[in-house]
């Protein structure tokens, strides 16, 4: 059968600029797909029912934490502060916790389980860039992490006005938990472009987010006998005849004793890796009154961390750190030790660049797989 | 031709998975203008063939021009001109049919105007746009098999793939399907399309390339196909004369149980021949005709000579 007619000239169908590059990136590729991706998104009610039960669960440990914090700081010695902090700290942690839980979920399936349904070659087929298909797809996986967020801010900033808190914590937080979960977006379609099978992807990125904020601690710490050395360390201590009972404060002065020394500041770096200690060493270092009374998890841990980045102290006090009374005062002996301070440099701009490097990783390696033509393909799976 | 750069042309194509050798040696022409069959049995290599020419597989071999260029090395250039319809119909279930077209559209670069026209005018086209606005996933198999024959030709290629297209589609979709592709062919564009249902290709193709084991077999145009030796199935109101008189004439035949004859003749000219005299003798002949399409009998011939 054959028909004469010609077609009509089809609407807006001229010759269009070719991308040259697999790695060129132009915002209308990127926003197609970030569109397609938040529309399926959008429109599924899991999404909905896990955004609810996401505010209703923050929601409710924030009230139990503000509860807690209630009855621990009733007593007035211990100030609003720390309730504040305390609570501030609890919440922001168990949000990270439960975003490092949700966010490998948004971005494992986004390659393979596309691949799986066949649409991924629909995309590939057309003009868009691997690059383009890969930013649009974690920007879309990004901006549902973000929203999971945006719904756990109310609970943030209450436990916040709790009060206490310099107004930088609450920006510099907010801020850093957004990037930490951009990262884990990356990593989760790094591993999706990957591996054939959505459950494959989603393991491995959930073994990741575990090893970044377990193993890290783990190794840190099991890593302490490798960097503790044996070393004369000069020591202001007691002479050795001593009696401490003595009611007469010692003379003190300078010896020198054989010691093992945890060199904690050649393997603080294992920590900057932690999500947790990320965000906690991101808010305002606060000065060393207030560490020294500070109960909340945040602030102790990046006194923890900063301290462990200090390293051991060149000299040690072994005498100083006690009370006589002389002539009927209480005097504490002077010491010539200085005081050990916690490190001045952050430690968290190492962390998010080692998570820059992660996230890179990851839309590079999507970026390759998803190149065309297939040269190979990964253990079973197909083209379309 | 596909000298000026229209057109598909492959010579000695192949591409194995590992130890899977899918594409062996492929030659083909398919040119503009004409509608080109790819035929042959499951596994024949037939979709492995067609990603490569839609440039998403990389050839381990051979020499592949679509439009003019190679796919494998410039990728774009080469898909701005492809339309592909594959043959797993995959959808973004939850978007619209409308919706599915304006971000193809967005994916070739379309702008959100012209996308919107052109879904429309293919809606239209492949009549779903009653349905343009109903989710993917509530439309049948056959009308989400018209939406990726629209989606394939969003952009307005001059090279269509298609891979199967007529399966799941009823009587009236498939009509439609014949008329759309030889619409597009009359309007100069090149359409390889591939299926295993080979009376429909019949109807609709010039030529045809046969594909058995990853290699091309045979190529040939579907009249050609029609011309050589064939079987024809002659019916008779009753059927003793009919084999009496093919008896007596000396022709050879295979009567089936219903008291139909299965002759073997070399082209519509024989059949002529042979309906006159049968019909002059005084046989109540009331039906002659192929048993079964051109392309059907060329690719059963194929198999039998492969044996």
């Amino acid at each position: 059968m054959s028909v004469e007619t010609r077609e009509v000239p089809p609407s807006g169908t001229q010759p269009r600029t070719v991308p040259t590059s697999d790695w060129s990136l132009s915002w209308q590729g990127v926003r197609t797909v970030a569109q397609l991706e938040l529309r399926q998104r959008v429109r599924s009610t899991r999404w909905k029912i896990a955004l609810v039960v996401w505010f209703v669960v923050v929601g409710l440990i924030t009230l139990l934490t503000s509860g807690a914090v209630t009855m621990l700081f009733d007593d007035p010695s211990m100030g609003a502060d720390g309730a504040g902090g305390t609570m501030f700290g609890v919440v922001v942690f168990f949000v990270l916790f439960l975003g490092l839980l949700v966010a490998p979920a948004l971005t494992a399936p986004a390659i393979n389980g596309d691949r799986a349904a066949g649409t991924l070659a629909t995309l590939q087929a057309t003009l868009l860039t691997p690059a383009e298909i890969v930013v649009g797809k974690l920007l879309a996986a990004w901006l549902a992490a973000l929203a999971f967020l945006a719904a756990s801010v109310p609970f943030i900033v209450w436990a916040f006005a709790v009060g206490g808190l310099p107004f930088w914590s609450l920006v510099s937080v907010v801020l850093v938990l957004a990037v930490v979960l951009g990262v884990v977006c990356a990593v989760g379609l790094g591993f999706s472009a990957l591996t054939a099978k959505t459950s494959g992807s989603a393991v491995l990125t959930y073994l990741t987010v575990g090893g970044l904020s377990v193993v890290t601690l783990a190794l840190f710490g099991l890593s302490a006998p490798l960097v503790t050395t044996t070393e004369d360390v000069r020591t202001w201590s007691a002479p050795t005849d001593y009696d401490w009972e003595d009611t007469e404060p010692p003379e003190c002065g300078w010896t020198v004793q054989t010691q093992d020394v945890w060199h904690s500041e050649r393997t603080w770096w294992l920590l900057a890796a932690n999500p947790f200690v990320i965000v906690a060493d991101a808010q305002p270092l606060a000065d060393p009154e207030t560490y020294e009374s500070a109960a909340d998890p945040l602030t102790l841990i990046q006194y923890g961390v900063r301290f462990a980045r200090t390293g051991p102290p060149a000299e040690q006090d072994w005498c100083g750190d006690m009370w006589f009374t002389v002539d009927g005062r209480d005097t504490q002996l002077t010491s010539p030790v200085e005081e050990q301070q916690p490190s001045e440099s952050e430690v968290w701009p190492w962390g998010l660049g080692i998570y820059v490097l992660l996230g890179a990783g990851g839309i590079v390696t999507a970026v390759r797989r998803l190149r065309i033509p297939a040269h190979r393909l990964p253990q079973g799976t197909r083209v379309a | 031709m596909t000298d000026d750069g229209g057109g598909i042309s492959t010579r000695g194509v192949r591409r194995a998975f590992g130890t899977v050798r899918a594409v062996v040696d492929v030659t083909l022409e398919a040119r503009p203008g004409r509608v080109t069959a790819l035929v042959g049995p499951n596994g024949s290599g037939k979709t492995t063939l067609l990603l490569m020419l839609a440039g998403l597989l990389a050839p381990d071999g051979g020499e592949v021009r679509v439009g003019g260029i190679d796919p494998a090395a410039h990728g774009r250039a080469a898909r701005a001109r492809i339309g592909w319809m594959p043959d797993v119909f995959g959808t973004w279930e939850s978007l619209t049919a409308r919706e599915v077209l304006t971000t193809v559209a967005a994916a070739y670069r379309m702008s959100a105007a012209d996308g919107a026209r052109r879904a429309a005018e293919l809606l239209e086209l492949v009549h779903l746009a009653d349905l343009a606005d109903s989710p993917a996933h509530v439309l049948s198999r056959g009308q989400k098999q018209r939406l990726g024959l629209a989606r394939s030709l969003v952009h307005d290629p001059d090279v269509l793939l298609l891979d199967e297209p007529a399966s799941g589609l009823d009587p009236r979709s498939r009509v439609d399907l014949r008329e759309l592709v030889r619409r597009l062919a009359a309007a100069g564009k090149t359409i390889l399309i591939s299926s295993h249902v080979l009376t429909e290709l019949d109807e609709m193709a010039d030529d045809a390339v046969f594909l058995s084991q990853g290699r091309t077999v045979r190529s040939q145009s579907v009249d050609d196909a029609a011309a050589e030796r064939r079987a024809w199935r002659i019916a008779a109101l009753t059927p003793d004369p009919l084999a009496e008189w093919l008896t007596t004439a000396g022709i050879a035949a295979r009567l089936e149980d219903d008291g139909a004859a299965l002759v073997e003749l070399g082209g519509d000219e024989a059949a002529a021949a042979l309906l006159r005299d049968a019909v002059d003798a005084g046989v109540p002949v009331f039906s002659m005709a192929p048993a079964g399409g051109a392309l059907e009998q060329a690719y059963l011939r194929l198999e039998e000579e492969r044996r």
